[in-house]
């Protein structure tokens, strides 16, 4: 008798190999589903449930999730395009030509780089503005308000180190400026600028610097405080609702309870209740 | 013997599998040990799929725009040769627009600094904690204040001709004035919305809407020289 | 009974989108393969040419073994005439040498030898003894227009055979 292709797969399934592999299985029971998030070591960064009022799309745009979107492109793109670059003078610049002429989707994925890279500090922008307005950064969140700012400085800079390497006039001259406002600063200035560069001008030195930073120490950054970003939504009570918060904050103000420091809220926490826990009950 | 109120007991859910086990809490660590109000889903598969279909549409878009745009490429760098104007990527053209009147330290250090901190302590701050609307309590006291900052950042710009910057500032005063004379019982639902306003919202507008400014200033009004151009010419 | 039709139209409708959006993502995943493997294959080299002009016939006398260190081949001139063998051992890709005392070529780093010239019933190229797996290949030698030696690197010839030889 022919086996169909699910028959194949279920009886995959039960094979002692696959079965060291994913040891949860699937399943759509509410216990599977939660599971399948806990006991992965990626995705546990995230909780096993999600406020629904959060998931439409006018809570928070998905700009969040864009943004990271834009990183993992910028990623998927930029490693092949580390193939064909040669982080030296006048090299990178031939590189360049040979990536939009001669290497087969060179042009599409030097496109797409770019363009991801603007869409990225663009969406990183919205996004910062878009949770200001909507108040996720008050308590408990306030760390992770900052950990954005860190992310927003970082995003900057990949753009930024990332604008040298074609060396092309663009290039070589924006970073000229930057580096000469860098050397404003004062006492250190011309120090930061020296370091940055590698010398006193714009050369090989400050091309390789900024490919290094640009391509492993920046992404390696970023991911790292994205991790701790993601760590702290799910420590801080998971995304932030309307509903679960300005309620209390409201309430005191209205009363003329000025406190001196803001009360340390936690979700769902009603005014002046004995510090109970109740856990939910997992099916 | 530790204080009784540094910790709270709990009970682990989960008393068949596991042995019982008590919880200890202490205070001011996650907020996730609490019991949840609200309505809730399961992450997988519901954000997960959401989010994958939010990635590919993103996705989908910057592949076309890959397509059919060009990055730009101009000719070799040559140290001997400035072109002319020598601009910054578009997110430091703000910032740019800020250096033709005001020396380095001020417009590239001093004030992105600035603005670096100003982010970071926003969470900080209870006037930002608030949520109610900046001139709805203490008025005279509150409207008084405005007065003096609105005065001393026009005249500030003024001094210096920071015609980009003044404009949106008094445009903002502007709508802070209609909004202190707003209620929530107003007439129109424009000013019952500007009067709930409270202060973080109109510095973060405020900045927001400089931003927005002095970065199309310097992308599409700036020429040769950094004179002004208006974009239709050329 | 119309409620069983109802829940088997469900299930099929979910399998089918399910069939159509794991079709569509795996007909991308393909292309997005067929595509990166020509991205990762590059189209121009920018390497050395595998042809070599080795000069004029008669800088090579009779019964010499000259070896081009930069390009790695010997031209060796015999009885039968010019001919060219890779000086790039078969066995880890040392660069090998002529042994003008021992009329041999020996091979520095695992001590491979290789026959020059016919003898004993061995043709050139073949191994005397050592670890190299093959003999070292003969490569493709003519004229030009400008009656200079060429060798192409790239293309191997049967050994003593007659168009594997140049003769003058």
């Amino acid at each position: 008798m022919a086996k169909t292709v699910d028959q194949y797969f279920g009886e995959l399934r039960e094979t002692r190999v696959w079965r060291s592999i994913f040891r949860s299985g699937t399943g759509s029971s509410t216990l599977k589903r939660a599971v399948a998030i806990q006991q992965n070591v990626f995705l546990h960064l995230f909780s096993t449930k999600v406020r629904t009022r959060v998931l439409g799309f006018s809570a928070t745009w998905y700009l969040g999730t864009l943004t990271l979107g834009t990183f993992l492109l910028l990623v998927a793109t930029g490693i092949p395009l580390m193939l064909y670059y040669h982080p030296s003078v006048p090299q990178a610049y031939a590189d360049m030509k040979d990536l939009q002429f001669v290497v087969s989707s060179g042009l599409f994925l030097r496109n797409l780089h770019r363009w991801s890279a603007h869409a990225m500090v663009f969406l990183v922008f919205a996004h910062m503005f878009k949770v200001f307005y909507r108040g996720a950064y008050r308590t408990p969140r306030e760390f992770n308000w900052v950990i954005g700012v860190v992310l927003l400085l970082i995003t900057l800079l990949l753009s930024y180190t990332g604008y040298l390497l074609p060396w092309d006039q663009l290039a070589y001259w924006a970073i000229t400026v930057g580096s000469n406002i860098a050397s404003a600063v004062p006492l250190m200035g011309d120090k930061i600028r020296f370091l940055l560069l590698g010398g006193h001008a714009v050369n090989a030195n400050a091309l390789l610097r900024f490919y290094v930073l640009h391509c492993m120490i920046l992404p390696l950054t970023a991911m790292f405080f994205v991790a701790i970003h993601f760590w702290r939504i799910r420590k801080d009570g998971g995304l932030y609702s309307h509903s679960s918060e300005p309620e209390v904050v409201r309430a005191r103000v209205a009363n003329g309870r000025e406190d001196e420091n803001p009360p340390s809220r936690k979700i769902g926490e009603k005014e002046d209740t004995p510090s109970t826990v109740s856990v939910k009950e997992e099916q | 013997m530790t204080d009784a109120k540094d910790f709270v007991a709990g009970v682990d859910s989960n008393a068949k599998r596991s042995p019982r086990r008590i919880v200890f809490i202490t205070r001011r660590t996650s907020a996730q040990v609490k019991a949840e109000t609200e309505e809730q889903i399961q992450t997988f598969p519901e954000v997960l799929f959401r989010a994958a279909v939010a990635i590919q549409v993103l996705a989908i878009a910057l592949v076309w725009i890959a397509l059919v745009f060009n990055a730009p490429l101009e000719g070799l760098a040559d140290p001997s040769h400035t072109p002319n104007p020598a601009k910054a990527p578009w997110y430091f053209l703000g910032l740019q627009e800020m250096l033709h009147y005001f020396p380095p330290v001020v417009a590239g250090v001093l004030v992105p600094g600035l603005v670096v901190m100003a982010l970071i302590v926003i969470p900080y701050f209870k006037v930002n904690i608030e949520a109610d609307g900046l001139f709805l309590k203490d008025r005279q006291r509150r409207l008084r204040m405005f007065y003096i900052v609105a005065a001393v950042l026009s005249i500030f710009l003024g001094w210096f001709h920071v015609v980009v910057a003044l404009i949106p500032t008094l445009i903002m005063a502007a709508l802070m004035l209609v909004a202190s004379q707003s209620s929530p019982k107003s007439s129109s639902a424009f000013r019952r919305y500007l009067a709930a306003r409270p202060l973080s919202y109109w510095i973060m507008t405020w900045f927001l809407f400089e931003l927005v400014v002095l970065t199309a200033v310097g992308t599409f009004f700036r020429g040769p020289g950094w004179s002004w151009v208006w974009p239709w010419q050329g | 009974m119309s409620e069983e039709t109802k829940k088997t139209d469900d299930v099929s409708r979910r399998q089918f989108f399910a069939k159509l959006g794991l079709g569509s993502l795996g007909i991308a995943a393909a292309g997005t393969v067929a595509f990166a493997y020509q991205y990762l294959e590059p189209n121009v080299l920018y390497e050395p040419s595998p042809v070599v002009n080795a000069g004029k016939p008669d800088r090579y006398p009779l019964d010499s073994v000259t070896l081009d260190v930069t390009t790695g081949i010997y031209i060796i001139h015999s009885q039968e005439g010019f001919f060219s063998l890779s000086a790039v051992c078969t066995h880890l890709g040392c660069l090998t040498a002529w042994k003008p005392e021992l009329g041999i070529i020996a091979c520095p780093c695992h001590g491979s030898k290789f026959f020059a010239f016919q003898q004993d019933g061995h043709r050139p190229g073949d191994k005397i003894e050592g670890p190299a797996p093959k003999p070292l290949p003969w490569k493709h030698i003519w004229l030009n227009d400008d009656g200079d030696l060429l060798v192409d690197r790239s293309s191997d010839v049967p050994p003593l055979a007659r168009d594997s030889f140049v003769r003058i």
